[in-house]
């Protein structure tokens, strides 16, 4: 290239020279150098046209064989030409690819700008919750998916979860939509069937419901005659001790039964637990007077910082208390010590339940709120413990948007608070929580 | 006729307080579909707390309505708005007000549960309720979604759907007064059960406003108390 642009312009100006010294030989050296610059000048508008016909009709043949800087232009131009077309080819295979793939992709996934407003999406997108690729463009993305719990997600942009919605289109299916944020303020919405799934713990939980009420009322009449045996003076002596066993244990199936229902309930709940105003004071001071008149159990304190108001509903409330407390009862001995204790702030409120008790092993604390799981089995069976206390609590607070943290050292004590959001409190912000722990402090 | 253009104003913060103005019509529009939904199962279900819940939660689609309200008032009063954006803020104004009626329908639905759930069940569980209210729920979401795609054509078949609503009404009426005349006890159960029907009945008429309101804000025509037949032979020629 630089070869022919230096022969271009030599070339040029050895034909000026040689004009202007043509014509200075016949003593007109000016006429000579302009008859030769017009005479290169149409012969650049020569080549010219020629490549603008080869481009307009894209036949190259002309220019092919000539040489000189028309040559050179025209090489370059269609070398250019021909990568861009490679290049070109390359993106549009793999473009069609990543297209192909996401349509034969069974979840519905649909890509969103900052606002959340559609760019494009996939067919099964449409086909689960009728996003329509083209019209859609450009629409908010619940303008389209219009419930109230995926538009309060978007709203929240709390991504790390995701939100489970009935279907728009078909009545019971269910759909789990999840938010994926990527690259600079793009989001990736993901769309599942997970109608199968609701419909198997749909089953699980009145599987275990029924099972509870059938198994109820056969325990009733057993029971009851195992009663009757107990009191009747005829029962001979050596069946005494068998049949006080079998009441125990027959007392203990009852329990187990009220528990799985109440579990079951509360698992079954949709509606919100409503707004009753309760007094958590005083449900920790009904909460212990259960044990006001044992000697065997540790000494029971309570510590009412805040008469903040808590709104849900007081029997589930009144039934976590009273299953934290049980447990600590359980597991500290006589010369230990209890507290509940109630205080809120504007960062919501916490109730909890210390103890002086053995503690558990850190390793378990993941597993206490599982159904059945009990940190020592041989010995709770004797206590009462059943292992259904926890999960109930655990199930009674999520209803209450409410949280459960355990901490726990071994040989020292435990404490389990739940954690209750701001919203379900009235009269929070007289106490705030850290005046509440100053205070606290200076008890100590 | 102008297609209605969100934005194609000079003002930014216009085109985004139309925007925000339509979005803020479909969230009310998605809670009011909820609701039906759970009004309507609480009827077929007998859940009573379902039922009471979809009662206490209307005071929701009531505050959303205000508050869209105000906003389109002061978008009226600082923006002055012509053509295809009046239409289109007229539009809102109107839909909101059905969609609050629905709610309420919703909630008077809910309310009519709790109170069947506390008597005896026939034994097809109100399968003729279920049958009308899906029927009605699916035009509540046709509507809104002609409402979200500036969808004429879906607009006009929601429209025309009104009319097999008012049949099936009719056909549970006439039941009802077949079982008040069968039993004279399970009068007041089957009081209930009109009342939900005519209630549903009345979300349909109410889905059909708002579907003309759509036709209205995209075409710019009243096609209000008019044969829709007539329109879709004009738009045939």
């Amino acid at each position: 290239m630089r070869d022919a642009r230096r022969k271009f312009v030599l070339g040029i100006a050895l034909l000026l020279a040689g004009g202007a010294i043509i014509g200075w030989l016949y003593g007109r050296p000016f006429i000579g150098l302009a008859t030769a610059a017009i005479v290169a000048l149409a012969w650049q508008v020569r080549q010219l046209l020629v490549f603008e016909r080869a481009l307009r009709t894209g036949d190259f043949e002309e220019l092919r064989y000539s040489r000189g800087i028309w040559a050179q232009i025209y090489a370059e131009y269609n070398y250019q030409r021909y990568r861009g077309q490679k290049y070109r080819r390359r993106y549009k295979r793999l473009l069609k690819e990543v297209r192909n793939s996401t349509k034969a992709l069974p979840d519905g996934a649909v890509l969103l700008n900052a606002d959340f407003e559609i760019l494009t999406c996939n067919p099964a997108s449409d086909e689960l919750a009728g996003f329509r690729g083209r019209q859609d463009r450009g629409q908010r993305v619940d303008n389209i998916v219009r419930d109230p719990a995926f538009t309060e997600y978007l709203r929240s942009r709390q991504f790390d979860r995701a939100v489970e919605i009935r279907s728009p289109l078909y009545d019971g299916q269910w759909l789990n939509l999840r938010i994926v944020p990527y690259g600079a303020d793009q989001y990736l919405l993901l769309i599942r069937d997970i109608t199968e799934r609701i419909r198997l713990s749909k089953m699980r939980r009145e599987f275990v419901a029924n099972a509870s009420h059938e198994l109820r009322s056969p325990l009733t009449v057993i029971s009851g005659y195992v009663d009757a045996l107990s009191t009747d003076p005829e029962t001979p002596e050596t069946w005494k001790k068998p049949v006080v066993a079998m009441q125990e244990q027959a007392e203990r199936m009852k329990t187990i039964i009220s528990e799985l229902l109440e579990l079951s309930r509360l698992e079954s709940a949709t509606t919100d637990p409503g707004r009753e105003r309760i007094d958590v004071c005083a449900l920790l001071t009904s909460a212990r007077k259960i044990y006001a008149d044992r000697q065997d159990v540790a000494k029971i304190e309570i510590e009412c910082v805040s008469p903040a108001i808590l709104l849900g509903r007081a029997s589930e409330i009144e039934s976590v208390i009273a299953n934290l407390l049980s447990n600590a009862v359980r597991h500290t001995p006589p010369s230990g010590r209890i507290t509940l204790s109630w205080r809120a702030g504007p960062e919501g409120g916490l109730l909890a339940v210390e103890d002086t008790g053995e503690g558990i092993d850190p390793e378990l604390i993941p597993r206490l709120t599982e159904r059945f799981f009990r940190v020592n089995r041989g010995r709770s069976r004797a206590d009462g413990g059943i292992g259904l206390g926890l999960a109930i609590v655990k199930h009674a607070l999520g209803r209450h948007g409410a949280e459960l943290e355990i901490e726990s050292q071994v040989g020292k004590g435990s404490s389990f608070t739940c954690r209750f959001p701001v919203d379900r409190l009235v009269g929070a912000e007289l106490v705030p929580l850290r005046a509440a722990g100053a205070q606290d402090a200076d008890k100590a | 006729m102008q297609p209605i253009d969100l934005t194609g104003h000079i003002s930014k913060r216009f085109n985004k307080e139309l925007e925000e103005l339509r979005n803020s019509v479909l969230t009310m529009g998605g809670l009011v579909e909820t609701q039906l939904n759970s009004a309507i199962a609480a009827i077929v279900s007998g859940d009573s707390e379902l039922g009471l819940a979809v009662a206490r939660d209307d005071y929701k689609v009531n505050n959303l309505e205000v508050e869209i309200d105000e906003e389109c008032s002061r978008v009226l009063a600082t923006r002055a708005p012509a053509a295809s954006d009046l239409r289109l803020i007229v539009a809102i104004i109107k839909t909101i007000t059905d969609l609050e009626r629905v709610g309420d329908e919703a909630e008077k639905i809910g309310f009519l549960a709790s109170k069947l759930a506390a008597m005896d069940r026939p034994s097809d569980s109100y399968r003729e309720l279920r049958s009308l209210g899906n029927h009605v729920l699916q035009m509540l979401k046709d509507a809104m979604d002609a409402f979200a795609r500036l969808d004429t054509e879906a607009a006009y078949s929601v429209v025309r759907e009104d009319e097999l609503v008012d049949g099936e009404y009719e056909a549970i009426t006439r039941q009802c007064v077949t079982f008040m005349m069968e039993d004279v006890r399970s009068i007041k159960r089957v009081m209930n059960v009109t009342w939900a029907a005519r209630a549903l009945e009345r979300i349909g008429d109410h889905c059909k406003n708002i579907c003309e309101y759509v036709i209205y804000m995209v075409e710019g025509r009243d096609v209000r108390h008019t044969d829709i037949a007539d329109h879709d032979a004009a738009r045939e020629e």
